[in-house]
């Protein structure tokens, strides 16, 4: 990729970014499992990184890291949300209750909006009771952390614990809403991405040259 | 699910909690990543996990406080300073005790749909509201606001980070990349905040302009968000889903603060709302009017003789009406 370069007025995070290009391209491949989306990646970040405005950053380099490791997940996230609309269409069209006769090249939309509004009270329904469920440690952490949105620090002199104790606290939580959603197919629609993308109808990335 | 799979997505759960961590081990992730595909897809699952709770966070926020509210009100203990944070495994217990406490009375009640908000941590939100004068608005972390006359400002969140603007404000916010400060302002979303910003809102639309630094517009309306940096101006038209950018002189930025407002090529309807606002008088017109613009400054001590001067330059004619005053053609 031939990737712009760092001129001289470009200092804090684009200059990071170049001392941790490798570092961060390897990241990259390893995160996604995929080389070229790689590249593609951190053609990104670069762009991203060469945006922000050049106050002091404390820690750069984990600062970059998170930055490029929101990226994938901002690409799986989006990948799994077409995914989850394809087969809200799907099912809807399995039904017959609605689109029919409609061709599909003229249907607007492969997902009605409502389809969508169920689907996400839903998804809002069973992260409640997921969370209703969870050992009462790590619920009160989820809670604190990432509802009332307190640090995990923070968190720690809440409940009086260690902020290790908070993070496997957050570990356990996630690991439980994961079961969860996994229970009731919420990945599937992810897991089958590779058999999407065969059939020609999955979501692409934009080509860059 | 077999013990193999578990055991990954335990590692890849402790991964993921420890991402936020100024120290976090990347190049140990990025390892663990490489040693086998599968810990990928249980990473993405617990990232994703984390990304719809994300998504979710407001409705569920609001569904845990309702389902706490007959449970008995126990304070949290007061929060020290971050730096005292005790990263080593002992940490004393103090409040440990009487959240047991709370969380039974939560789960037991957490099948009871009670309306009821006890503001058990969040506080609650802080509305700022002006007549005739601007009022200045200290936030905790040394960023500020000056809240311009007839208008409001609504700051929630414990980390002040949410707040919603009626009218107009000049912002001067501490950049820190850690906190995801938002403001809503009629239609428009501003967030990605690290900057001297000023927004005015009204019934023709929303105007924001950056006198340092940079922001993140989003609206629903627009097909993405629009990045302003230094000397941006972006006139936003809820009506018709618009936004138009264009440069402005950075230091004619907020210039309301010292009684001036400057303008390149303004609609008349948005330079008469801003007179109404500053000035204390109200201006109407006829509609064909309204798009009509205007450059130039005006002096807002005096609202009649700003207002004489606007219509000198346009060539147009100033009526008294009955609740105050009336543009029209010669």
């Amino acid at each position: 990729m031939d990737a712009p370069q760092a001129g001289p007025a470009a200092g804090g995070l684009a200059g990071r970014f170049e001392l941790h290009r490798a570092e961060l391209l390897r990241f990259l491949g390893a995160r996604c499992g995929n080389p070229a989306e790689a590249e593609d990646l951190l053609q990104e970040l670069w762009i991203k990184a060469s945006g922000q405005p050049g106050g002091p950053i404390a820690n750069g380099r984990a600062y970059l890291f998170r930055m490029a490791n929101n990226l994938v997940l901002d690409q799986a996230r989006a990948r799994q949300r077409a995914m989850q609309r394809d087969r809200a269409w799907l099912e809807t069209e399995g039904h017959g209750t609605e689109g029919e006769g409609a061709a599909v090249e003229d249907r607007p939309d492969p997902a009605p909006r409502a389809d969508e509004e169920i689907a996400r009270r839903q998804e809002a329904r069973l992260l409640e009771q997921a969370i209703a469920a969870l050992p009462p440690g790590a619920q009160r952490a989820l809670r604190l952390h990432r509802l009332e949105g307190y640090g995990q620090a923070e968190v720690a002199q809440i409940m009086g614990i260690s902020r290790s104790g908070v993070e496997k606290h957050i570990a356990v939580a996630m690991r439980h809403l994961r079961n969860s959603l996994a229970d009731c197919g919420w990945f599937a629609a992810a897991a089958s991405e590779d058999g999407a993308g065969a059939r020609g109808d999955g979501p692409r990335r934009d080509e860059r040259s | 699910m077999n013990g193999d799979e578990n055991a990954i997505l335990v590692e890849a759960a402790a991964w993921h909690a420890a991402s936020g961590r100024d120290d976090m081990d990347w190049d140990g992730f990025t390892a663990w990543l490489e040693a086998n595909p599968r810990h990928r897809t249980a990473y993405d699952e617990v990232a994703l996990t984390d990304a719809v709770l994300e998504e979710h966070r407001e409705p569920l926020r609001l569904a845990a406080e309702a389902a706490d509210a007959p449970a008995p009100r126990d304070e949290p203990a007061p929060l020290r300073p971050i730096e005292a944070a005790n990263d080593g495994e002992a940490a004393p217990a103090t409040v440990f005790s009487g959240w047991k406490r709370w969380a039974g009375g939560a789960i037991a009640a957490s099948l009871v749909a009670v309306l009821a908000v006890p503001q058990l941590f969040q506080p609650a939100p802080v509305v700022y509201e002006t007549h005739d004068t601007a009022q200045a608005v200290a936030l905790t972390d040394g960023s500020t606001v000056m809240l311009a006359p007839h208008s409001r400002l609504t700051v929630a969140g414990r980390a002040q980070d949410r707040m919603a603007l009626a009218g107009g404000a000049w912002f001067d916010i501490r950049h820190d990349p850690a906190r995801p400060l938002a403001i809503t302002a009629g239609g428009v979303e501003i967030s990605d905040i690290g900057t001297k910003f000023d927004v005015q809102t009204g019934d023709a639309g929303v105007r924001v302009k950056v006198a340092d630094g940079e922001v993140k517009v989003s609206a629903d309306a627009l097909a993405g968000p629009i990045r302003l940096s230094r000397g941006r101006s972006l006139l936003f038209d809820g009506a018709d889903g618009t936004a138009l950018v264009t440069s402005v002189t950075a230091d004619s930025i907020g210039e309301w603060r010292s009684g001036r407002l400057s303008y390149v090529s303004m609609p008349l309807a948005l330079v008469a709302a801003d007179l109404s606002r500053y000035a204390g008088v109200k201006v109407t017109m006829a509609d064909e009017l309204r798009g009509r613009q205007f450059s130039g400054t005006l002096v807002i001590g005096d609202g009649e003789a700003a207002l004489r001067d606007l219509s000198q330059v346009l060539g147009l004619a100033l009526d008294r009406d009955s609740g105050g005053y009336r543009l029209r053609q010669r």
